[in-house]
């Protein structure tokens, strides 16, 4: 019964939602507005009890819900406190006169984060893809490989006209872009449909129980 | 107004209404379309497969929420139960907040099936943020991420994870996202420290990951719920992932056939117009 | 015509797409199962000692110089002769008077042990037996061996090569930019449409709809995208057309105040900058595409301008403005929702696209900088595949081999 009650405001959410290919209407309204309010306080409850209290709050205070002493952590707790304090300063962007210090917290973050991030994606993106595509053009699928990728580099090379050689290179390009966009526009669909599907699956099989 | 126009000038509504009825009657009345199983799926089957029962775990990166749960937890359920059949550990963790129920259910339920026991056959770690951090951190040394499971037991304590101390110990890890999770499995866990890789990724993005795939970065590639079910052919364990692939067929026919009634509207409505100005002038 | 036939393409490409998941084919494969390896049964005779045992630092992206790599010979009994060797034991010691301790169990057939968590620096001996499962074989030893920690990674030294590289030509353009050098970059053909838009807003007496995304302000496509807004308010401003531009994040509908209303004061019309259609409407996505809609259908904008991040809403945007008769323009680097700006836009500005159009507008060094030294990575990058697909053809794979990494 307590899980019919739940699959069943599922349902009528659900239902709510795709009220809306018929016209928008306050139901459609009352369910968008309700995901976006649960996800928000669910995502901070779980950010909180995960990272929040683990990382920050326990190493700092060592507070415990009921059972441990109130009193500074252990010896490095203050390593937990700095990055604290820089993820609390990213708040004053919200306030014009010292929105300026927001700007600390941000430059360590980002420029923390695409540190981290050069030399992995260089190499997963550029120096690997080099090695699987400098193929020997002895078969068709080879050929078209090589011929769409120097062709795609071309299209984007913005230091010279397209014109000779490079505008052949670049209009080829664009034949091989759009056959990918295709492709991926199938995927796409195939993605869309896969997720009406699911929830056509939930409301007969888990709701109705017809299937 | 003409044919092409009054085709043009169709109601969409008419076609979503012509979609559910599609979607909805192949549950009724199942076609049983066969599921012709692709490389990348092989591929990735094999590498469970090439796994040692009760030895170094499988971590399993449940990464989806439940806005792309239909095409990644029958991926999720496939693989999990094909490890489980095989007796293969199974060490189970979330890099999204709303992952954390999504996959404790996912595992539970597939670990209750196969009869399997925490601790031993199979553990939860929960959620942590940061992605990039965790990644990295778990490469060095796991406890440092999750020195708890998500039920607050020690690592040290569950009986599983005794000498698994970082990636040297794990033999593949596979993550199932609809986010650039998957990316960041490749990135800080694949490029610097080796761990072989798979994924299980919605359809929007898999010819993302197609390149990575032919670099031999990721060792198999599920995409969307046609990937779920490509699996489930494999274990020979029809679940969700089959069951949409006839209604999955019978739209894709569908709108490969609006695609051409739509055009043939769009380049006869032109026509005519211009046959329409041209006797009118 | 040309928009025609893209069109065209694209749809053709989809149906082909589309054909090929739904056509039957024949049955699944058959999966092959494994079949495990008869026991062989033991006698009382010791099997043959294996090969020669080599042991040598163990080279890994980790370079923790914890692990050693020993490589031997199978037992002449393993699959052959006798035939009775159940697997061999990997002995491990500190000093060489002593056998040690058995460190792997490993099975027949293998020839291959990567020894780890280890200390680096420290002497190991190594030998190694082979048993039928009642007999042990002599050793078979191999001089000590030592992890070691590599300093320098030899088999990524292409990505290092390659950073240096491209950061280089990074460094060059931009302090060739800061010292006001010239440096060509091809007028984007999307900017003319963007120009070509404003102006048929402009005859037709009806606003300019700039979406700038749905990113956040850190995101790079809505820097860039709040750069090429700064040129359309300034062609708006000089042409008294209304701007409307509809935000989904606070912050930068505060970026976007500031840039119009510095737009329109260069100009010369800082009266004409209104504030009211600089809007806020929503942070959740779909709510944020429903709005504009709103706007699209009340306030009849001549020009739509999609420039920035965007995910699933873009084709709810798009189409409603292609239905509503406006000319569009879109630029985004988010490859998922290309196709769908370019099946529904007049023009689409793709992938790096946008970032160009924002380096040629703002001549801002750094931009520029970046802009060049991707493109001339690019060069780079072609000699590399062109020479490397030669050299392959040629069957020299040394050249090839280095890019990868793992």
């Amino acid at each position: 019964m307590g899980t019919l009650i739940w699959t069943t405001i599922g349902a009528i959410l659900t239902l709510s939602v795709y009220s809306f290919l018929y016209k928008d209407n306050p139901f459609y309204k009352f369910a968008e507005h309700l995901v976006v309010g649960v996800s928000a306080g669910y995502y901070l409850v779980i950010y909180y009890y995960n990272f929040i209290d683990p990382n920050v709050v326990t190493p700092v205070f060592q507070l415990r819900l009921g059972d441990q002493p109130i009193g500074f952590g252990s010896g490095a707790w203050w390593l937990a406190l700095i990055p604290g304090l820089l993820g609390l300063l990213l708040y004053t962007r919200f306030f014009p006169k010292v929105a300026w210090v927001a700007r600390w917290s941000l430059g360590i973050y980002v420029g923390g984060y695409a540190g981290l991030g050069i030399s992995p994606v260089m190499q997963a993106r550029v120096i690997e893809q080099i090695g699987a595509n400098a193929l020997p053009l002895t078969s068709v699928t080879n050929v078209l490989i090589v011929i769409g990728l120097l062709g795609t580099l071309a299209y984007f090379f913005f230091s010279m006209k397209h014109r000779g050689i490079l505008g052949v290179f670049a209009r080829t390009g664009i034949v091989f872009l759009m056959v990918g966009f295709g492709a991926s526009f199938g995927y796409t669909v195939m993605s869309r449909i896969s997720l009406l599907i699911g929830r056509v699956s939930f409301l007969l099989h888990d709701w109705l129980h017809l299937v | 107004m003409n044919v092409f126009e009054k085709m043009l000038a169709i109601d969409r509504r008419w076609i979503f209404l012509a979609i559910g009825i599609a979607v909805i009657v192949p549950f009724f009345f199942p076609l049983g379309l066969p599921v012709v199983v692709t490389p990348p799926v092989e591929h990735l089957h094999e590498a469970v497969d090439r796994i040692h029962p009760n030895d170094a775990p499988l971590l399993l990166s449940i990464d989806y929420a439940p806005a792309t749960l239909p095409e990644l937890e029958p991926m999720a359920m496939a693989i999990l139960r094909h490890a489980f059949e095989r007796d293969v550990n199974v060490v189970v963790m979330t890099l999204h907040p709303a992952g954390y129920g999504l996959a404790e259910s996912a595992l539970l339920q597939a670990a209750e099936e196969m009869g399997q026991e925490y601790g031993t056959d199979f553990c939860f770690l929960g959620f942590q943020p940061g992605t990039s951090a965790v990644i990295l951190g778990m490469g060095v040394n796991i406890a440092t991420v999750f020195p708890e499971d998500a039920y607050g037991t020690p690592l040290s304590e569950i009986p599983m994870m005794d000498g698994v101390r970082n990636y040297d110990e794990i033999p593949l890890v596979i993550s199932l996202a609809g986010w650039s999770a998957a990316e960041a499995w490749i990135y800080y866990a694949r490029q610097p420290f080796g761990q072989t890789v798979g994924a299980g990724v919605t359809a929007v993005m898999a010819t993302d990951f197609y390149p990575y795939l032919s670099s031999n970065q990721l060792v198999g590639l599920l995409g969307g719920m046609r990937g779920a079910a490509e699996y489930e052919v494999m274990i020979d364990r029809m679940d969700k992932g089959v069951q949409g692939m006839d209604s999955q067929s019978i739209i894709h026919i569908m709108i490969i056939i609006l695609i051409f009634a739509g055009n043939i509207a769009y380049f006869g409505a032109r026509r005519r117009k211009k046959q329409e100005e041209a006797e009118a002038a | 015509m040309k928009r025609t036939w893209l069109t065209f393409l694209a749809a053709a490409a989809v149906a082909t797409s589309l054909l090929g998941a739904a056509v039957a084919q024949e049955a699944a494969p058959v999966v092959e199962e494994e079949v495990p390896r008869e026991d062989v049964p033991l006698d009382t005779v010791a099997p043959a000692a294996p090969g020669a045992l080599t042991a040598r630092d163990y080279l890994d992206s980790n370079d923790a110089g914890d692990k050693i790599e020993l490589d031997w010979e199978l037992s002449p009994d393993d699959g052959a002769g006798s035939c009775d060797v159940a697997g061999y034991f990997l002995w491990r010691s500190r000093s060489a008077s002593s056998p040690g301790e058995i460190v792997a169990e490993l099975p027949s057939g293998q020839t291959h042990y990567v020894d780890r968590n280890l200390e680096p620096g420290a002497e190991y001996f190594y030998s190694i037996t082979a048993f039928d499962g009642t007999n042990e074989s002599a050793a078979v030893t191999c001089a000590p061996v030592a992890g070691r920690v590599n300093l320098f990674q030899t088999s990524r030294a292409s990505i290092l090569a390659l950073m240096l590289v491209f950061f280089g030509l990074v460094l060059v353009f931009t302090k060739l930019a800061e010292r006001g050098d010239e440096l060509f970059v091809r007028r984007i053909p999307g900017l003319n449409a963007i120009e070509e838009a404003v102006g048929r807003a402009t005859e037709m007496g009806r606003p300019v709809l700039y979406v700038p995304g749905i990113g956040e302000i850190d995101n790079i496509m809505t820097i860039a995208s709040l750069t090429i807004l700064s040129h359309v308010a300034k062609i708006t401003a000089r042409y008294e057309t209304p701007l409307i531009v509809p935000t989904a994040r606070a912050v930068v509908m505060s970026a976007a105040e500031e840039v119009v209303k510095q737009a329109y004061t260069e100009v010369g019309q800082p009266d004409a900058y209104n504030p009211d259609n600089i809007r806020y409407l929503s942070d959740a996505q779909f709510a944020f595409a429903g709005a504009v809609n709103g706007i699209m259908l009340r306030e009849k904008p001549a020009a739509n301008l999609y420039m920035g991040a965007f995910w699933a809403e873009s084709l709810l945007l798009a189409e409603t403005g292609f239905e509503a008769g406006a000319i569009q323009v879109a630029g985004t680097a988010m490859v998922s929702q290309l196709p769908f700006f370019v099946t529904a836009c007049d023009f689409t500005l793709m992938g790096e696209e946008l970032y160009a159009a924002s380096a040629y507008l703002s001549r801002e060094p750094k931009l520029l900088g970046g802009l060049k030294g991707s493109d001339w990575m690019k060069v780079v990058t072609i000699a590399l595949v062109v020479l490397g697909a030669v050299l392959n053809f040629m069957g020299f794979e040394t050249f090839v081999n280095w890019f990868r990494t793992q």
